[in-house]
C-alpha cells in the first residue's frame, strides 16, 4: 500500500528511540504532549472537581435533612448565599445545578474519557503516543479554563446558574426568571469551551484507534476498553456539537434578544428540550460505555477467564451507541409531546434493554466457574455490575410512559441516575483507577485501605441512594428546597435525615481513597510491569512506561482475553508474546 | 493515495456543473411553481451539488470505502432528528 | 505458520492521520450545522407565518452572485491542490491568493448585505424586529449565516497561514497534507453554503 508515501506536515516521532530527549519541568508536567502525563493531568483535575461536586452535594443534603437550620461553619458564606448559615432557596438552586454540571461535565466525563482514553488508547493498541499530541495538550488546556469559568460563576452578581443542569428554557433563557444573569452566561460559555476540548479529544482518539494500531492488532483483537472508548469518542464527536449549537442559541436569547426559546416572542421552548436531549441521551452513554469497557477488562482479569462472548460485547456496545440516538424523547414524556412520538420513544427505549442485558449476562458468564481473585479492582467491577442492574431496571420503569407520569421529576429519577452514574460509572472509575494506578505511577495502592474504602463506599452508597426510590414513589420532587413544607413529605422527613447521615459517611470514606491515592505515590510498593498478571499490551512494558511507550513496535498475536489458555505455563499470556511451538498443537 | 492511481478529476467541468445547478435553483425558486414541487426540486438539486463537491473536490470518490462509511455516519442521525422533531411540531398554532 | 499473524497488513484506513483527523472533525461540523439549520427548519415548520417568501425580504440576486463567488473559490482551492501535486509552487501560491481574495469577497458581500438588512429592520433582536415575517426569521437567519460566515473567515485566516508556509517552501508532492486538509475544510464550508443558500434564500 502506498499510504506511507505521503508525509504530513506535522509528522512526529511515532516510537521511542528516535526523538527521545530530555525536556524541562514545564514541558514535562504542565504543557506536556505525552498522553500519559495528560491522562494524569485530567485525573488530577477531575478528582478535584469530583471533590467539589461532592461538597456541593453535602450542602444540599444538609438543607434537605435540616431545612432552616444553620449549616455548621456556614458563616463563611456571604449573605447572598447563606445568611447566618441558612441556605437560601436561590443558592440551593445553584447548588443543584452546579452539582449536576460539575459531576457530569467536569468529573465523570473527563475521568472516563479524558483519563482512561488518554492513558489506555496508545498503550493498549501499541502506539507511541496519540495521533495529534499537541491537539491533545490543547484539549486539556481548554478543559481547565472551562472549569475555572464554571467555578467563577459562583462569585458573580446573581450567583451561579440555577436552572438545573439541563437548563430548560424559558427558565434559563431570561435572567428575570431565576435572578441569575451573568452566572447562566458563564455556564453556557464554560460548556461551550469544554465542548471544544471534548471534540479535540474525540478527533484524536478516533484517528489514533483507526490508524495507529500495532501490526496484528486487528479490530477484533482490541481490548473492550478500546472498543468502548472508540465508540464513546464517536458519540462525543457527534453529540457535543449539537449541544454547542443549542448553547449558542440560548446565549443569544439572553444577550442579543433573539427569540429561539422564548414563547412570548414566538419561539419554542420545546426546541431546547429536543436539542438538549438529542445531545443529552448520547451523553448518558458517553458516561457509561467506557465504564462497560473497564469493567469487562477487570472482570476477565479477576476471574482468570476469557471474556464471555467478546463479539457480542462489541456488537452490544455499537448497538447501545446507535440506539442512544433515537430515544431522547423519553426525557420529555411530560412535556406535552405528540403521544405517537412518545410511544415511539417508549418502544425504542425499551429495546436498549436488550444489548444492555447481553452485556450483563456476558459479565455473569465471564464469572461463571472462574478462578476468581478478589482484588480491589475486581470488587469495584463486581459492585458495578450489581448496581448497574438496579439502575438499569429502574430505567425500564421510567421508559414506560404511564409509570413515568407518576415518577417524572421525583426522587425516583434521582435514585436511578445515581445508581447508573455513581453506582455505575463511579464504581467503574474506582475499579479503573485502582487497576491502572500501578501503570500510571509505578506503585501499588495500599490494598487494606482500598478494601476499607470499597466496603464503606458500597454499604453507605446503597444506604444513601436506595431509600430515594421510596421517597420518589411517595412524591418527593427532585430539586425540592424544603421537603417539610408538604405534610405528606414531612412525615417522611426521618428518611431524609437518614440519607444525609449516609451521605456524610459515604463522603468520609472517599477521603480515605483520596489520602491513599496521594500517599501511595510515594509510599506504595513497587508495582513491577504486570502486577495483575494481565494480557494487554500496556502490561508488557515497565510501570510507568517511558516516553514513547514501546522500545519497538509490538507485534500482536492474539486477543486481549486469553486467560488460562492451555499450553502456557502461566494463566495469562501477553498479546505480543510470540506463539510458542507447544501451544500451537 | 491521491498521487498515482487516478487521472486528475475534471475540476473545471464540475465547477461549470455547480454554477449551472446554482442558477437553476434560483430559477426554480423564482419561477413560481407549486410550493411542494419547488421544495422537492430545490432539495434534490442542492443535495446533488453537495454530493459533487464531496465526491470530486473533497476527493471522496478516490478514497477507501471505509472512509465513505465513516463520512456517512452523521447522515442517518440528521434525518432521524429532523423527522422525529417535526412530528412534535406538526402544523403550528 | 507462527509468523502468519505477524505479517498481516498494517491496520488503518490507508488515509494518513492528518487527513483522517480532518474528516473526523468535519463530521462534528456536520452535527453543529445540523443543530443550527435543524432549529431553523423546525421553527419554520412550526411557525410558517413568521417567515417570508423567497426574495421578499432577502436579496436573492446579490446572494446568488455571492454563492457563485464561493463556488469559484472552491475551484481555485482545488487548483491549488492540483498544483502542489505537480510540484508547481508558483501555481500553488497564485491559486491560494485567488482563493483568499474570493473568500474575503464573500465575507465582504455578506457584511454589506447585513448592513442593508439591518437598515430595513431585519435584526436578530426580537423586540426591534420590523421587517417581513416575524422575529424568528431574523433570529435564525443571523444564527445560520453568521456562523457560516465565521467559518469562512476562519478559513481565510487559515488560507493566509497556508500561503505563508507555501512561500517558505513547506509543501511538495510528498508533503502536501497541509494543503489537502485546508482544501477539505474549505470545500466543506462551500458545501454547507450550498445547502444553506437553498433553504434560507430559495425555499
Amino acid at each position: 500500500m502506498s499510504q506511507t508515501a505521503i508525509k504530513t506536515d506535522w509528522d512526529f516521532p511515532a516510537f521511542a528511540g528516535e526523538g527521545h530527549h530530555e525536556v524541562g519541568f514545564i514541558r514535562t508536567y504542565i504543557f506536556s504532549t505525552d498522553h500519559k502525563m495528560i491522562a494524569k493531568q485530567f485525573l488530577a483535575m477531575s478528582l478535584i472537581f469530583l471533590a467539589l461536586g461532592g461538597t456541593l452535594a453535602l450542602l444540599m443534603r444538609w438543607q434537605l435533612a435540616f431545612p432552616g437550620q444553620p449549616l455548621p461553619g456556614g458563616g463563611i458564606f456571604p449573605d447572598t448565599m447563606a445568611p447566618g448559615g441558612i441556605i437560601l432557596p436561590e443558592f440551593y438552586n445553584s447548588l443543584v445545578t452546579m452539582h449536576g454540571t460539575f459531576m457530569i461535565f467536569f468529573a465523570i466525563m473527563p475521568l472516563l474519557v479524558g483519563v482512561f482514553g488518554n492513558l489506555l488508547i496508545p498503550l493498549q493498541i501499541g502506539a507511541g503516543d496519540m495521533a495529534f499530541p499537541k491537539l491533545n495538550m490543547l484539549s486539556f488546556w481548554l478543559a481547565v479554563p472551562a472549569g475555572f469559568m464554571m467555578l467563577a460563576s459562583f462569585f458573580v452578581e446573581g450567583g451561579a446558574a440555577g436552572a438545573g443542569w439541563t437548563a430548560y428554557a424559558p427558565l434559563s433563557a431570561d435572567g428575570e426568571f431565576t435572578g441569575v444573569y451573568l452566572g447562566q452566561q458563564l455556564w453556557l460559555g464554560s460548556l461551550f469551551i469544554l465542548g471544544f476540548s471534548s471534540i479535540a479529544g474525540a478527533v484524536n482518539y478516533i484517528t489514533t484507534v483507526i490508524n495507529m494500531r500495532a501490526p496484528g492488532m486487528t479490530w477484533f483483537r482490541l481490548p473492550l476498553t478500546i472498543w468502548a472508548l472508540f465508540v464513546t469518542a464517536i458519540l462525543v464527536l457527534l453529540a457535543i456539537p449539537i449541544l454547542a449549537g443549542a448553547l449558542i442559541m440560548l446565549l443569544t436569547d439572553q444577550t442579543l434578544g433573539t427569540a429561539f426559546f422564548l414563547p412570548a416572542e414566538g419561539g419554542e421552548p420545546l426546541l431546547w428540550q429536543h436539542l438538549f436531549w438529542f445531545f443529552g441521551h448520547p451523553e448518558v452513554y458517553i458516561l457509561i460505555l467506557p465504564a462497560f469497557g473497564i469493567v469487562s477488562e477487570i472482570l476477565a482479569n479477576g476471574a482468570r477467564k476469557p471474556i464471555f462472548g467478546y463479539f457480542a460485547m462489541v456488537l452490544a456496545i455499537i448497538a447501545i451507541a446507535f440506539l442512544g440516538w433515537i430515544v431522547w424523547g423519553h426525557h420529555m414524556f411530560m412535556s406535552g409531546m405528540n403521544p405517537l412520538l412518545g410511544t415511539t420513544f417508549m418502544f425504542t427505549t425499551m429495546v436498549i434493554a436488550v444489548p444492555s442485558a447481553i452485556k450483563v449476562f456476558n459479565w455473569l458468564g465471564t464469572l461463571w466457574k472462574g478462578n476468581i481473585h478478589f482484588t480491589v479492582p475486581f470488587l469495584h467491577a463486581a459492585a458495578f455490575v450489581s448496581l448497574f442492574i438496579i439502575g438499569g431496571l429502574s430505567g425500564i420503569f421510567m421508559a414506560s410512559t404511564p409509570v413515568d407520569i407518576h415518577i417524572h421529576d421525583t426522587y425516583f429519577i434521582v435514585a436511578h441516575l445515581h445508581y447508573v452514574l455513581f453506582g455505575g460509572s463511579l464504581f467503574a472509575i474506582f475499579a479503573g483507577i485502582t487497576y491502572w494506578y500501578p501503570k500510571m505511577f509505578g506503585r501499588l495502592m495500599n490494598t487494606t485501605w482500598n478494601r476499607i474504602h470499597f466496603v464503606g463506599s458500597f454499604i453507605f452508597y446503597n444506604l444513601a441512594f436506595f431509600p430515594m426510590h421510596g421517597l420518589g414513589l411517595e412524591g418527593m420532587m427532585r430539586r425540592l428546597y424544603d421537603p417539610t413544607q408538604y405534610g405528606w413529605l414531612a412525615e417522611l422527613q426521618p428518611w431524609n435525615v437518614f440519607i444525609t447521615y449516609a451521605v456524610f459517611a459515604l463522603i468520609a470514606f472517599q477521603v480515605i481513597f483520596f489520602l491513599n491515592f496521594i500517599i501511595s505515590m510515594w509510599r506504595g510498593e513497587d508495582a513491577g510491569p504486570n502486577p495483575w498478571r494481565a494480557n494487554s499490551l500496556e502490561w508488557s512494558i515497565p510501570s510507568p512506561p517511558p516516553h514513547g511507550n514501546f522500545e519497538r513496535i509490538p507485534v500482536v498475536h492474539r486477543g486481549a482475553y486469553e486467560y488460562s489458555a492451555p499450553g502456557w505455563d502461566e494463566d495469562f499470556v501477553l498479546q505480543n508474546e510470540p506463539p510458542s511451538e507447544e501451544a500451537v498443537q | 493515495m491521491q498521487n498515482v492511481d487516478h487521472a486528475p478529476p475534471p475540476y473545471m467541468m464540475i465547477w461549470g456543473v455547480l454554477a449551472v445547478l446554482m442558477f437553476a435553483k434560483v430559477g426554480v425558486s423564482l419561477i413560481g411553481m407549486p410550493q411542494w414541487l419547488s421544495i422537492a426540486l430545490l432539495i434534490m438539486i442542492s443535495l446533488l451539488s453537495a454530493l459533487l463537491v464531496a465526491l470530486y473536490y473533497m476527493h471522496l470518490k478516490f478514497e477507501p470505502k471505509k472512509l465513505w462509511i465513516l463520512a456517512a455516519v452523521p447522515i442517518p442521525l440528521v434525518i432521524i432528528f429532523l423527522l422525529f422533531v417535526m412530528q412534535d411540531f406538526g402544523g403550528g398554532p | 505458520m507462527t509468523t502468519a499473524t505477524a505479517t498481516r497488513p498494517e491496520p488503518g484506513f490507508g488515509v494518513y492521520n492528518l487527513k483522517l483527523g480532518m474528516w473526523v472533525f468535519l463530521l462534528s461540523e456536520v452535527m453543529f450545522f445540523t443543530s443550527l439549520i435543524g432549529a431553523y427548519i423546525i421553527l419554520r415548520f412550526a411557525h410558517p407565518e413568521q417567515f417570508a417568501a423567497p426574495g421578499e425580504v432577502l436579496n436573492v440576486p446579490l446572494t446568488a452572485v455571492n454563492t457563485f463567488i464561493l463556488i469559484c473559490s472552491s475551484v481555485t482551492m482545488v487548483k491549488a491542490f492540483a498544483a502542489v501535486e505537480k510540484d508547481d509552487q508558483r501555481g500553488l501560491q497564485l491559486w491560494l491568493v485567488a482563493t483568499i481574495i474570493l473568500g474575503s469577497t464573500f465575507v465582504g458581500v455578506q457584511i454589506y448585505e447585513y448592513i442593508h438588512l439591518f437598515a430595513d429592520g431585519f435584526v436578530p433582536n426580537a423586540a426591534e424586529y420590523s421587517a417581513g415575517g416575524g422575529p424568528l426569521y431574523g433570529s435564525t437567519f443571523y444564527l445560520m449565516t453568521g456562523f457560516h460566515g465565521l467559518h469562512v473567515s476562519i478559513g481565510v485566516l487559515a488560507l493566509i497561514w497556508v500561503l505563508i508556509r507555501s512561500m517558505r517552501g513547506a509543501y511538495s508532492p510528498e508533503r502536501l497534507g497541509g494543503v489537502e486538509i485546508m482544501g477539505l475544510y474549505w470545500h466543506f464550508v462551500d458545501l454547507v453554503w450550498i445547502v444553506l443558500f437553498t433553504i434560507v434564500y430559495l425555499i
